[in-house]
C-alpha cells in the first residue's frame, strides 16, 4: 500500500497527471491485476487442499478408534481363552492384539505429520487471504484516484465547452452575495407586508408621532382611579 | 444505485425543503451535476464506482490563491476538514474541493442529505476562505 500511495504522490508533484493521466501506468495496473489473480488462484488451491487434507486426517481418526476398538474387544477374548486354559489360542489372539496396536500407532503417527501440514497450510491460507485484501485495497485507491482525475477532467472540460471559462471563486462569490442579499430583501418586503396586513405599521407610525393608544388608555385608566379615588 | 436511477431519483424529489436539478455530463465516466435549491452557486458532481458514490464540488484553483498564505490556508482546511459534517476537503490537479463518499448500497435519501450538505458547506466555506483569495 505504501508504494502505491508514494506513487501517486510523487506523479502528483511532478503534475504529471494534471491531464487525468494515469498515475500508475497502466502497465503497473496489469501487475497488480495479476498479482491478485495470482494470490487469488493460490488461495483457492490451498483451500482445496486443505479441505481434502483435513478429510483425510478425519478419516485416519476414524481407522485409530476402529483399531483401538478391535484391540481392546480381543483382550477380553484372550482374557476369556486364559480363563479357559486354552493358552495357544490366547496367544493367537495376544498376536491380533499386537497387530492392531501397531497399526494404531503407525496411524496415529501418520495423523500427527497430517496434522501439522494442515497446520502449515491454514498458516498459508491467512497470510494468502491477507495478501489478497491488501492487493484488493491497493487496487482500489489505484484505480479511485484515476477515476477522480477522470471525472475532473471532464467536469472541467464540459464546463469550458459551456462557458468560456471555468468561473473563479470571486465570481461565485459574488453571485452567492447576489443571491443571499435577494433572500434578505424579500425576507424584509414579507416582513413589512406582515406589518401593512396587520396594522402594525400604522401603530407604529402613531407611536412615533406621540399617539400611543396602549399609553393613552392606561393613563385613561389611572385617571379613573383617581378620580374614584377623591371623595366627592 | 447508478447514475441513471440517480438521475430518476432526484428529479422529483425533495429533500428537507430542497430541489435538484440533475444533467449529466458528457464523457465517457458516469458523471452527474446536480444543483441543489438554494445553494445554485456551488454544484456537487456525483460519480459512481463500484466501491463508492463520490460526491464533489469545487472550491477554488490554486492559481486563484495568495502564494504567501497558501501554508495557513492549508492549516486551516485540515483543521476544519475533521468536524464538518458530511464533507471532507481535498485536491485534485488543481482543484480544492469538498467532497463526500456514500457507499454504493446509500439510498436516495441519504445521497440527498449528502448533496444539500456538500452545496451549504461548498458556500460557507468559499466565504469562510474568502481572505485567501489572490
Amino acid at each position: 500500500m505504501r508504494t502505491v500511495l508514494k506513487k501517486i504522490l510523487t506523479a502528483m508533484r511532478g503534475g504529471v497527471n494534471e491531464l487525468g493521466e494515469a498515475v500508475v501506468d497502466s502497465q503497473g495496473n496489469r501487475i497488480l491485476e495479476q498479482e491478485l489473480r495470482d494470490s487469488e488462484q493460490e488461495l483457492k488451491q490451498a483451500k482445496h487442499e486443505l479441505a481434502s487434507l483435513m478429510a483425510e486426517a478425519a478419516s485416519l481418526a476414524r481407522q485409530i478408534r476402529t483399531e483401538q476398538d478391535s484391540a481392546s474387544k480381543r483382550e477380553d477374548d484372550a482374557r476369556k481363552a486364559i480363563a479357559a486354559g486354552q493358552e495357544e489360542l490366547a496367544r493367537e489372539v495376544a498376536e491380533r492384539i499386537v497387530g492392531h496396536e501397531r497399526r494404531a500407532t503407525e496411524l496415529t503417527q501418520t495423523r500427527e505429520l497430517l496434522q501439522q501440514r494442515i497446520a502449515g497450510l491454514k498458516d498459508r491460507v491467512q497470510k494468502a487471504e491477507k495478501q489478497l485484501a491488501d492487493y484488493r485495497r491497493e487496487l482500489q485507491v489505484v484505480k479511485t484516484n484515476e477515476r477522480v482525475l477522470r471525472t475532473t477532467a471532464q467536469i472541467d472540460t464540459n464546463i469550458n465547452s459551456q462557458q468560456s471559462s471555468l468561473s473563479t471563486a470571486k465570481e461565485t462569490l459574488e453571485r452567492i452575495r447576489e443571491r443571499q442579499a435577494r433572500e434578505e430583501d424579500r425576507q424584509t418586503a414579507s416582513a413589512t407586508l406582515e406589518k401593512e396586513l396587520t396594522g402594525a405599521d400604522l401603530d407604529e407610525k402613531l407611536k412615533a408621532a406621540g399617539i400611543d393608544g396602549e399609553q393613552d388608555a392606561v393613563n385613561d385608566v389611572l385617571a379613573r382611579l383617581k378620580g374614584s379615588n377623591t371623595p366627592q | 444505485m447508478d447514475t441513471q436511477s440517480l438521475t430518476l431519483a432526484l428529479g422529483d424529489a425533495t429533500h428537507a425543503g430542497r430541489t435538484f436539478d440533475v444533467m449529466p455530463i458528457a464523457g465517457e465516466e458516469p458523471v452527474l451535476q446536480v444543483t441543489v435549491s438554494g445553494a445554485e452557486e456551488t454544484p456537487v458532481y456525483i460519480t459512481v464506482t463500484d466501491t463508492q458514490i463520490l460526491c464533489l464540488a469545487y472550491l477554488f484553483d490554486e492559481q486563484e490563491l495568495k502564494p504567501e498564505r497558501l501554508n495557513e490556508l492549508h492549516e486551516n482546511m485540515l483543521r476544519l476538514s475533521v468536524p464538518m459534517p458530511l464533507s471532507s476537503l481535498g485536491k485534485t490537479g488543481q482543484h480544492y474541493v469538498v467532497y463526500g463518499a456514500l457507499s454504493p448500497a446509500s439510498g436516495t435519501s441519504e445521497i440527498m442529505q449528502e448533496l444539500v450538505t456538500l452545496a451549504e458547506n461548498a458556500i460557507d466555506l468559499l466565504q469562510t476562505f474568502e481572505d485567501y483569495l489572490a
